[in-house]
């Protein structure tokens, strides 16, 4: 070893800040820094010449490996060791170690720098150690490997063993499917693109299954404008996230509450007077938030005079015993109007004890108490009303007590009110309408009514029957269950009321009476025809000696009783009318009737040689009794055919149409006609004859007519003498 | 006895024409009996007879229910028939409606004499013929 060389380092590294040591290729010292030989050497003198070994014996196996390797191969080491010494004291060391090259190029010994890093690698371990207890993992990728490295505390995280090596796009698909991995995603290629950073909050899915809040960090490292490392930090805050989640969602829930029942919240430092209100403070009391103080003033100035004094001793007491304030008070709004506060606050107090701030809320009550008022007066109206009707009236408990009646009832009942009141309305019900009456207070009491209307028989208390017309209310309380019942009691024994019903009884039967009457002296009159002219010829008959008279007497008397016969079946017939099947009523088709009695006098249509024209809608349907509606069309052929012209043969037309509710008929004729000047209204009347013909009985329309009305139609009639006739008849629709 | 000339019945009911007929045979009560069936049939017959110049009947028994014409329409009719014994003819109502609508109509013509509900015995006639020729 040329003493030059040696020369040489001694002066370049005797100054160095850095522990230098310099071997010759058997590890013989040649050269050193000072600070070397004061840290690493720890003194010694007259180390040049020595072996590196012989100054530091602790030196370990394996770094004298590494300082063969180096100097028969050259090389560059840097390796980190951790030294223990005697003491227990833990000494970290970096060494760099390098082959230095004499002037044929061949490798002449090691230049040995060690650094203590004793401090350094202390930090980084408490650091380690607070990553773990915040449970902060790192994490890094390496963009041209594609190498991803994850720290323990990362891969604990994710619930993965310390040996699981993950790639990119693994450790993208522990976020949770949805919002989270599309974010991180998203973050993830911006980072790469252009460089950007995050720092975010999302949620992860273990390998265990279980769901976690991280906050995910993100830096990125450019070179020449190419990501070429991103590395962040990777932290469990699952307790933080589901705590302020949870926060959130109570302070949402009570912003909701508040601002849907308009409650104002209030905070006063009693010590500072300072008065802070949220926006709801300001609506209620009408207050424009920029005008607004913040003192007690701002309070009390907007007070209604005359609770003033109150509410401010109710305040003072309050602050003065530390307890609730519960109170409620009038305000004024700028407008003048006056609403009604309720207020209610907590005293807060400093650590001395001593009243500090006041916490509380306000609302607006203002509705509520004018409901109050209203319903206030409305009650002394009903009571009122209740005492002083001249209408039965009792509030009805659900069990059928009668909890409250007044003196109207007490008079139509015969009882004291406070043998009533004792009384239940099954008590005072006519035992044959207390059936009906438990079922109605079934409905009543199962909702299926609200209200009804009925007529019952009461007892009075003398037992005598009292009928009554009963209107039943059920009252709601707030909740909207059934609280009990008000009813009602009209007494219908008194005399108006009997009054009242005699009058429409009247009428109704007035009319009744009017065409019975008719109808009797019809009767009356036929009858008697037909038995005067019988009496008349048996008292001929007693009288009579010659045989061929009494002969013909007798012929005569037996048609005398075959008129009355036919007569008393004619009257059945037109009873039958009156007292009619009208429930046989049905739909019916014109056409198929018309047709139907058109065949049925097929022969005598024949022999009259007529024809029949019909224009009638097939879809026309006419509500009847269908024999009726054939004896009908029965009589107006027989009519058309029977007074046919006998100028011309027959014609006979039907047509119909649709009116608003009903069906129209026209039946015409080509026949004799009838002067309706002269007859008019005696078309229709009963035993009417107007031709001279030998069949007419005089009977065929009025019963026609009394068919058609007893089905609610009508029938009119049109005819010109030696023209024809046209009956129009309505009938109603299906 | 035998005051009265001509009588006449209109009424449609055969057997009342009949016993009637033969109750006037019985009292001998006019000399000739005119039969209509209906007020207008009777009606032409005594335009005919007016226009001949010849006297109507002076005693008419009338029906009210007729087919055609009924009494009460004959009545109208019979009344503008000028005929010089127009004022002797007496008209009785010979019906069997016991409706006092009828009834009260009687007194609206001053021609009916009577109203006789049926039935027609040959007392009524005797009484009628004691009042006429009172």
């Amino acid at each position: 070893m040329p003493d030059l060389a040696t020369s040489t380092i001694n002066l370049l590294i005797k100054d160095s800040p850095k522990a230098i040591a310099v071997v010759d290729t058997n590890m013989c010292i040649i050269g050193y820094s000072n600070t070397w030989l004061r840290t690493i050497a720890k003194s010694q003198t007259s180390v040049t010449g020595k072996s590196y070994y012989t100054i530091l014996p602790d030196t370990t196996k394996s770094l004298q490996k590494i300082h063969k390797s180096c100097l028969s191969g050259g090389g560059h080491v840097v390796e980190k060791t951790k030294l223990i010494h005697s003491d227990g004291s833990i000494q970290w060391t970096k060494w760099k170690i390098n082959a230095w090259h004499n002037e044929l190029e061949l490798i002449g010994g090691l230049i040995i720098v060690q650094d203590d890093i004793t401090d350094e690698k202390r930090r980084e371990d408490l650091l380690l150690k607070a990553e773990s207890v915040a449970r902060i993992g790192g994490w890094e990728v390496d963009m041209r490997s594609g190498v991803v490295y994850w720290t323990d505390v990362t891969k604990e995280i994710h619930e993965v063993p310390k040996d699981f090596i993950p790639t990119l796009e693994e450790g993208i698909n522990f976020y949770k499917k949805g919002e989270s991995r599309d974010n991180i995603t998203s973050l993830v290629s911006d980072a790469i693109a252009i460089g950007k950073p995050w720092d975010t909050e999302l949620q992860i899915v273990t390998a265990k299954g279980n769901e976690l809040w991280v906050r995910a960090k993100g830096e990125t490292e450019l070179v020449d404008g190419k990501c070429i490392r991103i590395y962040g930090t990777f932290q469990d805050i699952d307790t933080k996230k589901r705590i302020e989640l949870e926060y959130q969602r109570i302070s949402n829930r009570l912003k909701i509450a508040t601002d849907a029942a308009h409650i104002g919240i209030f905070d006063y430092d009693i010590t500072k007077d300072k008065l802070v209100w949220d926006d709801h403070m300001f609506a209620i009391y009408n207050v424009d938030k920029k005008a607004f103080k913040g003192t007690f003033e701002s309070w009390t100035s907007v007070l209604h005079p005359d609770d003033l004094a109150k509410s401010e001793q109710i305040f003072q007491s309050a602050v003065a015993s530390s307890n609730k304030f519960d109170t409620e008070f009038r305000i004024i709004w700028p407008d003048g109007s006056i609403k009604y506060i309720k207020s209610r606050a907590s005293i807060i107090k400093d650590a001395e004890g001593n009243p500090k701030q006041m916490v509380g809320a306000n609302w607006d009550v203002t509705e509520f108490r004018t409901t109050k008022l209203e319903l206030r007066r409305n009650h002394e109206s009903f009571t009122g009303v209740f005492d002083k009707s001249n209408v039965g009236m009792v509030i009805l408990g659900l069990n059928g007590r009668l909890l409250e009646v007044n003196k109207s009832l007490c008079v139509s009942l015969g009882y004291s009110h406070q043998e009533l009141i004792k009384m239940t309305a099954l008590d005072i019900t006519y035992k044959e309408d207390i059936k009906e009456s438990i079922r109605i207070t079934k409905d009543l009491t199962s909702r299926k009514i609200s209200s009804c209307h009925l007529e019952k028989r009461l007892y009075h208390k003398n037992g005598k029957i009292v009928h009554v017309l009963i209107m039943v209310t059920s009252v709601n309380d707030i909740n909207g269950n059934l609280s009990h019942f008000i009813a009602q009691i009209v007494d219908m024994t008194s005399r108006i009321e009997a009054e009242r019903r005699l009058k429409t009884l009247v009428e109704v039967t007035r009319g009744q009476n009017e065409s019975l009457m008719n109808f009797a002296h019809i009767v009356s009159h036929n009858l008697r025809s037909h038995s005067t002219n019988m009496s008349m010829l048996i008292q001929f008959l007693a009288q009579e000696k010659g045989s061929n008279e009494r002969k013909n007497i007798a012929t005569m008397l037996s048609k005398a009783a075959e008129s009355l016969n036919e007569t008393v079946m004619h009257l059945n017939e037109v009873v039958q009318i009156k007292t009619g099947a009208l429930e046989k009523m049905k739909s019916t088709s014109l056409i198929a009737s018309i047709n139907n009695v058109k065949d049925t006098l097929g022969a005598l249509i024949k022999e009259k040689e007529a024809s029949c024209k019909f224009d009638i809608c097939k879809t026309h349907y006419v509500n009847v009794v269908p024999a009726y509606l054939e004896s009908i069309l029965l009589n107006l052929f027989t009519n058309s055919l029977k007074y046919a012209s006998p100028k011309r043969k027959p014609k006979i037309k039907v047509t119909s149409k649709i009116n608003k509710d009903s069906i129209e008929v026209h039946f015409s004729d080509n026949g004799q006609g009838i002067d309706l000047k002269r007859y008019g209204e005696k078309i229709f009347g009963m035993y009417k004859t107007f031709h001279n013909n030998k069949d007419a009985k005089g009977i065929g329309l009025f019963i026609t007519k009394n068919q058609i009305e007893a089905m609610y139609g009508t029938i009119k009639i049109v005819s010109e003498l030696d023209k024809g006739t046209t009956f129009i008849l309505n009938f109603k629709k299906e | 006895m035998k005051k009265i000339n001509t009588s006449c019945i209109i009424d449609d009911d055969d057997i009342f024409i009949y016993g009637t007929k033969r109750i006037i045979k019985e009292v001998n009560f006019c000399e000739e009996i005119l039969v209509f069936n209906n007020g207008q049939d009777a009606l032409d017959e005594f335009k005919k007879l007016t226009d001949l110049g010849k006297e109507l009947p002076s005693i008419i028994f009338l029906d009210l229910n007729m087919p055609i014409m009924n009494g009460w329409e004959f009545l109208e009719q019979f009344t503008k028939i000028e005929n010089n014994n127009q004022d002797k003819v007496i008209v009785y109502i010979i019906s069997s409606s016991v409706d006092p609508r009828d009834l009260e109509k009687v007194g609206n013509y001053e021609i009916i004499h009577n109203y006789i509900l049926k039935p027609f015995s040959s007392k009524d006639l005797e009484s009628i013929l004691k009042d006429v020729t009172a």
